[in-house]
């Protein structure tokens, strides 16, 4: 529980975290892999679920039109692709399956914000330059997402989670 | 559950620790905009598009662009961090409480 509750709250803090990049756009840490990675992809996906809707509903952030989206994008498609991703690269190296998780889950999560937005009226006709721009941009920054993926789970272990992250997988067995 | 019931082991101290450090770098965000003339992603893309002129407001907030109001750009950043990571933080000690007693 308590563990569910710090993931969310350093999600939403570290969200907040939106470095601006020279020409007037930013780039900051979206962390459904880093959430699906610590808490398994369920309570990770309803986590960032949590975040996208505070921001929404009380910052005003992402607009509450967009919130299905925005969960689908964040919660969804970036927890359990990452999720997936990391998996599957685990049983070699597990720092590397959370970069590898972090970079996928981003970048399958712009990939689906991308046609969300290019098959919208407002970007008609530009279809494969929308979802380019925004696959091909987020597989580049994906990676600076996949290290601070790493970077998130080297901190808990920091700060002596590991044997109550064990005993929540315990009780979910 | 409050978050003083949070605090009650060492990750979880050094964890609060940890938010508090976040919480304390919005500010830094808030001042590095100000030096490349930020502006949202979006309003960038819709603009290139040719769109921005079709958007509409679907709601308001006292705490739009993440700061309270009144306090100035900085301490409202960061009060407006402190609020929206508490906020969190007790939202989902209730959804973690209500997950563990229905399991």
């Amino acid at each position: 529980m308590q563990l569910f509750a710090v993931v969310a709250a350093s999600v939403f803090a570290a969200q907040l975290l939106n470095w601006p990049i020279p020409g007037g756009t930013s780039a900051h840490f979206v962390g459904g892999a880093f959430a699906a990675i610590v808490l398994g992809p369920h309570l990770g996906a309803l986590a960032v679920a949590l975040v996208v809707t505070v921001q929404a509903l009380v910052f005003g952030d992402g607009g509450t039109l967009a919130l299905g989206a925005n969960v689908w994008n964040v919660a969804i498609v970036q927890a359990y692709v990452g999720y997936g991703a990391y998996t599957v690269v685990a049983d070699r190296d597990e720092r590397l399956a959370a970069v590898v998780g972090g970079w996928l889950g981003i970048t399958a999560a712009a990939a689906s914000a991308g046609l969300q937005l290019a098959v919208s009226p407002g970007f008609g006709g530009e279809f494969l330059a929308v979802v380019a721009v925004m696959t091909g941009g987020h597989f580049l920054l994906g990676i600076g997402e996949g290290v601070l993926t790493l970077l998130g789970i080297r901190l808990l272990d920091w700060t002596g989670i590991e044997a109550d992250r064990l005993r929540l997988v315990g009780a979910h067995a | 559950m409050s978050v003083r019931a949070v605090a009650t082991v060492r990750w979880q101290r050094r964890s609060l620790a940890l938010l508090l450090a976040l919480v304390l770098l919005a500010p830094v965000c808030a001042w590095a905009a100000t030096r490349v003339g930020y502006a949202e992603p979006m309003t960038n893309a819709a603009e290139l598009a040719g769109v921005a002129s079709e958007a509409a407001p679907t709601g308001h907030s006292l705490f739009s662009g993440y700061a309270l109001p009144g306090l100035g750009t900085y301490a409202g950043t960061f009060g407006g961090a402190l609020l929206g990571t508490g906020l969190t933080l007790v939202l989902a000690l209730a959804i973690g409480r209500l997950l563990a007693s229905g399991r």
